[in-house]
């Protein structure tokens, strides 16, 4: 069937940021397709030009309300290991709690109030409130658990102000760390309830696959978020952490003046969880593979959709993990520890991190006085875009025989599939006019 | 004793949607003159942790500019059965279209504060840029003393 339509999504709802989907068929031929990014630049690299080394953390945590935690710690780890400062041993459990606070914030978010009312067929969380009450209640004590976690931890529920150089202002009591203790256990009975109501309306996923790369940290010893070694389903691992741009290479398109794309050994990469899950689901929680097995999930998963279920593993994995490293707290007690005494010097610095949308860099040289005098920043949804637009075509052929609106439903989908944090991928560009 | 909560909302980077944290910061500056068990929260742009927000209180006072076709500076105060009745025609919140939305949530959870008052004000531009427009600039400590007498009926 020869067709001539239009889809003209200008800015995809559901998603953080301003991005379209530009798609325009005729006499049935895709003559154009695109994933454009259509976001302002932030600036956020150069405003830290200048700045000092102890102010880095706190300016680069208002590049994301979400993922404010995750830039903190890719940020002290950057400024720390300039400046070689080594942490305590409870200060590395610790962060490990915040960065499981965010992952289960930012994901419980993105899967109940965001990509639910896809699966239930409705246009946003608010209609299922009088249809489907118990699940919407259930998702919110969930995100409240998780925000009051990140406040626990962090000091904040957003934007971090307890993550110091060398370890943290404030250390959350035993009491405290005993009563969250208590409520992640209780969370546990939700996301299986959670896990069972998605699983539910499951079908309603896109069955749709396409080989791509996947590119996460790995560790030896856990399933890597606050720590780890730059993997690749491709390539393998690249232990040179300070020669990341020779996985994550940066690149410029004209559909998306703004916004660095990236890609390594193919035309494109994913980053997130299902990155993670495909290059490192053996460290998962028993608990979290249970949930991956209900799905049907197992690595190597090459459907994009797929993400948001790896999402949901990860949930319960964050649920288990956290309650591992506070037995390890209590059972050694909480010490009131100063943060680590930090000595100026010149150098440069990488700090690398899983958060919730994937893997994040932070770089920053530092002259001898401790002001950064250069900075980048390889943010997760910078590294999907080309996959996204890959993703799509591949996609459409599959279902440009489909009423429009459900092509531009699923594409919609896909998009959100990658939970894109727009804003945060948005860089300046730099121009040279000849 | 019963938890207060005046929560300001709004974005200081859309001019006069800022207006409930330029109020709620002038409250905050002179917080010694209300009673202790009222807090006083920049609640930002909202958005679900206002839910969450909301949960911690008996009674709360909501400072937000409220699109109600009234002239630049006007203030309203509405109850959540007024807004209920009027719907959105009445509340139109710039920076959060699914606000009712988020109080039957609340409401469905059983958490909406006992009292709820929203001291809503007129606003005359909510495009990109810091400061809030001429029109309310010059009423602003007309509106604050009104804001003020707000309070003290509230917790009387």
């Amino acid at each position: 069937m020869s067709k001539d339509f239009s889809v003209h999504v200008e800015h995809v709802t559901r998603v953080e940021g301003h991005g379209n989907i530009i798609l325009d068929v005729k006499n049935g031929k895709i003559e154009k397709l695109e994933w454009r990014v259509v976001e302002a630049p932030r600036f956020f690299e150069a405003m830290l030009r200048g700045q000092q080394y102890n102010e880095l953390r706190s300016i680069t945590s208002r590049i994301c309300g979400i993922c404010s935690i995750g830039h903190s710690l890719a940020s002290l780890k950057a400024t720390e290991d300039a400046l070689e400062v080594k942490i305590s041993e409870q200060t590395a459990m610790l962060r490990r709690l915040a960065i499981h606070a965010e992952n289960m914030q930012s994901h419980i978010l993105h899967i109940g109030y965001l990509v639910a009312p896809d699966l239930f067929g409705v246009g946003s969380v608010f209609p299922l409130i009088g249809t489907h009450t118990d699940t919407v209640l259930k998702i919110v004590k969930l995100h409240r658990l998780a925000n009051e976690m990140s406040d626990l931890i962090c000091g904040r529920t957003i934007h971090p102000i307890r993550l110091v150089i060398g370890g943290f202002s404030l250390v959350p009591t035993e009491k405290q760390l005993v009563k969250l203790k208590s409520q992640l256990e209780e969370a546990r009975t939700l996301t299986t309830d959670i896990a069972t109501i998605i699983h539910s309306v499951a079908d309603s996923l896109p069955d749709f696959t396409r080989e791509t790369e996947y590119i996460a940290l790995s560790s030896d010893d856990e399933y890597a978020l606050y720590d780890g070694v730059i993997n690749s389903t491709d390539t393998g691992k690249h232990p040179a952490y300070r020669n990341y741009q020779a996985v994550m290479k940066e690149f410029l398109v004209p559909q998306s003046s703004t916004a660095k794309y990236a890609k390594h050994a193919r035309e494109s990469y994913m980053v997130g969880a299902l990155a993670r899950f495909n290059l490192n689901s053996d460290h998962l929680h028993p608990a979290a593979k249970e949930v991956a097995n209900m799905f049907g999930l197992k690595p190597i998963n090459y459907n994009p959709f797929m993400n948001t279920i790896a999402q949901l593993v990860e949930f319960s994995h964050s649920i288990e993990d956290s309650l591992y490293w506070i037995d390890l707290l209590l059972e050694r007690g909480v010490r009131e520890e100063k943060p680590v005494k930090v000595k100026v010097k010149a150098g440069r610095g990488v700090g690398i991190a899983e958060v919730p949308r994937g893997i994040l860099v932070h770089d920053y040289t530092l002259n001898s006085k401790g002001y950064c005098t250069k900075a980048n920043c390889i943010i997760p949804t910078n590294q999907n875009h080309a996959n996204i637009q890959l993703d799509m075509e591949k996609l459409v052929p599959e279902i440009l025989e489909r009423p429009e609106k459900e092509i531009e439903l699923t594409l919609e989908m896909l998009v959100r599939a990658y939970d894109p944090c727009i804003s945060c991928s948005t860089h300046y560009l730099d121009v040279t006019f000849v | 004793m019963k938890k207060i909560g005046i929560i300001g909302i709004g974005n200081l980077l859309r001019k006069d949607d800022g207006v409930g944290i330029v109020l709620l910061e002038r409250l905050q500056k002179q917080k010694k003159k209300f009673p202790k068990n009222i807090e006083f929260i920049d609640g930002g742009t909202g958005g679900m942790n206002l839910l969450h927000l909301l949960a911690q209180f008996d009674t709360v006072l909501l400072i937000d500019a409220v699109d109600f076709k009234g002239r630049p500076g006007d203030a309203r105060v509405f109850s959540l059965k007024d807004i209920q009745s009027q719907k959105k025609s009445v509340m139109m919140s710039t920076h959060d279209p699914d606000f009712l939305n988020l109080l039957r949530l609340s409401q469905e959870l059983k958490e909406i504060p006992e009292i709820l008052v929203i001291f809503g004000v007129q606003p005359r531009d909510v495009s990109h840029g810091m400061g809030l427009s001429k029109e309310i600039e010059t009423v602003l400590d007309d509106l604050y003393l009104k804001l003020q007498k707000e309070i003290q009926d509230f917790v009387k």
